[in-house]
């Protein structure tokens, strides 16, 4: 039979929360599953019950999931605190063994909302029908009893402090089993103790977010194509993966000093000996010699507002003239510290997505992940621009908004559904198909500049 | 840096350089040895991609020839130890790889290969 557990989210990113759940479900071979009415499973709210077969299960989940603040073995819930009480003594099964002998510490608080003192008191003495006669213990309990009032957001309507005190919409009771204990790791990986970080490096929590979007774990071998400062690698490699990168721009991943700045920073975190390799290539021109290597591919593709992304090959082709003084420059030698830098163009990021998407299709083994995170433009996106983006054997299973107003950035993790081989993408833009459906991330870069203006709308002018 | 097993994987992408671009073959290496944690799992299920071949003659150039010419039935303990060694362990720092066909120099400096292709080589 399932057993009911309380999961207590962190207030941020509350798209990524279900998401996050599944792939670490997945990736410890278990199920779960959410309370049965829509109103319950919205990730807006911060108090979720889940269904799971086992205690362990719900241990993993609060050890591996970044946005879980702590997991409660459920005991009740309600709209009001009879409803509360009443389903509180239907579970007496799962709490009746600590009546007799065990130290405990009850908890009250509320979320968007402050509960005075007095009404604080006044809930503990209503669970007195519960009858436990160990002590009362504040510093060292042995079970702690919280009770959570959830409220519906109010900010910014003034009110007097405690107004609305009661007028919850739902109230949980629980036995906690276990504090998150990955939420700790978003200071660990805190970009700022750093040694070695970019201006476009990614802040941890939502780095930590997509190594679970990969279901990370020791054996595993995840490959970056932008790797830029290593960003992605960091807690990938802390769970225990193997993690490949590759750049266009081998400055990035190297810096300034004799050992490569992406080793200096895995070594800070101890995990250099699973820096597999990193290579300087441009990944439309990639020497890979075989598909199906890689568990995962996880990567923030550069979209051009701090770095543009670029690819090999000029902007305008050469005529014969120039090319055979080029030819002419490139066969005369040159000493080893002039290396030599081949021209680069831009890479539309529509176009780069779908590239991604194929060429992920063709390095990744049966049911491994794409993790990538694409920005769009909020007011225009529809869902059909990630379905443009797929090809056969591919398929989304998640798409998380980081929402920042007039634009977003959406964490999307695609499957690949078959053992089918696929021969590595053509890289070729004028071979795509062309498509009607112009997607809301298309020329993102310039939209970005002209600050989401509509067509026809002023563009401020900057000084 | 460039691990045997990364090397096992890298052919030339020069234009038009699609037969003979495997293994790139090594030059003027400096090698160090580091340590990396054993995990048999990860190499059986590796082993597929691997060109053993390629693998046996580039350990044994860097002087290592503790893996057999022909991939063993049996994967005992020993045998994957020594794959272990080999496929991890040695870590290639400085030289060049350069392409048995076209003869491209790809150079590594500080363990990291630069496997960027020229203007002409792209096409």
């Amino acid at each position: 039979m399932a057993l009911k557990y309380l999961i207590v989210f962190a207030q941020v990113h509350h798209e990524f929360r279900i998401p996050e759940l599944r792939s670490i479900a997945e990736l410890h071979g278990f199920t779960f599953s959410l309370p049965p009415s829509p109103e319950d499973q919205d990730p807006t709210r911060p108090y979720m019950v889940l269904d799971l077969d086992e205690e362990e299960h719900a241990l993993i989940l609060a050890r591996r999931c970044i946005l879980i603040k702590s997991v409660y073995e459920f005991y009740g819930q309600g709209s009001t605190y009879e409803e509360l009480h009443a389903s509180n003594r239907k579970n007496q099964a799962r709490w009746a063994r600590y009546v007799t002998d065990t130290s405990f510490r009850f908890i009250v608080t509320a979320y968007n909302h402050k509960i005075p003192q007095a009404r604080q008191s006044e809930v503990v003495e209503s669970f007195s029908y519960m009858g436990f006669l160990g002590k009362i213990d504040m510093k060292n309990p042995e079970i702690l009893l919280g009770c959570f009032e959830e409220y519906t957001d109010r900010s910014g309507i003034t009110r007097s402090k405690h107004e609305g005190d009661g007028q919850f919409r739902q109230v949980y009771f629980g036995r906690l089993l276990e504090e998150g204990s990955a939420r700790a790791l978003v200071g660990k990986f805190n970009v700022k103790k750093r040694v070695y970080y970019g201006n476009t490096s990614m802040e941890s929590e939502i780095s930590l977010l997509m190594a679970n979007q990969t279901l990370a774990c020791p054996g595993k071998l995840i490959y970056d194509p932008f790797m830029g400062t290593g960003s992605t690698a960091y807690p990938t490699m802390h769970f225990g993966a193997f993690m490949f990168g590759s750049d266009i721009d081998g400055r990035q991943m190297r810096g300034k000093e004799k050992v490569p700045g992406v080793i200096r920073a895995a070594k800070q975190y101890g995990t250099a000996s699973r820096m597999m390799d990193i290579c300087t290539f441009d990944v439309t021109r990639n020497p890979w010699r075989c598909g199906g290597l890689f568990d995962a591919i996880v990567t923030d593709p550069p979209y051009g507002v701090r770095a543009g992304a670029k690819r090999l090959g000029r902007k305008k082709e050469l005529s014969e003239a120039q090319l055979a003084l080029y030819m002419e420059y490139r066969n005369k030698p040159r000493s080893d510290d002039q290396p030599y830098f081949p021209p680069t163009k831009p890479y539309e990021l529509s176009s780069l997505a779908v590239d991604l998407v194929l060429l992920a299709r063709y390095l990744l083994k049966p049911n491994g992940r794409l993790v990538f995170f694409l920005p769009t433009v909020t007011e225009e996106y529809e869902e059909v621009d990630i379905h443009l983006m797929l090809c056969e054997g591919m398929e989304v299973i998640a798409n998380s908004l980081q929402d920042f107003g007039s634009w977003g950035r959406r964490l999307v993790t695609i499957r690949k559904n078959t053992d089918r081989e696929y021969p590595p993408p053509s890289f070729d833009q004028e071979l795509q198909a062309p498509s009607t459906h112009i997607p809301a991330h298309k020329d993102f870069r310039e939209k970005y500049f002209q600050g989401f203006k509509k067509e026809g709308e002023d563009v401020p002018v900057l000084e | 840096m460039v691990r045997l097993i990364t090397h096992n994987l890298l052919a030339c992408h020069v234009k038009g350089c699609n037969s003979n671009n495997f293994p790139l073959e090594f030059k003027d290496v400096q090698i160090e040895l580091r340590e990396a944690e054993f995990n048999p799992d990860f190499l059986k299920g590796f082993m597929p991609k691997l060109e053993w071949k390629a693998l046996v003659d580039a350990a044994r150039q860097l002087g290592d020839t503790s893996l057999p010419l022909e991939l063993p039935e049996m994967l005992d303990d020993d045998f994957l130890k020594n794959l272990h060694h080999v496929l991890l362990e040695i870590h290639v720092e400085e030289g060049t790889m350069t392409c048995p066909n076209c003869k491209h120099e790809y150079p590594i400096l500080n363990g990291i290969p630069n496997m960027l292709l020229a203007e002409h080589e792209i096409g």
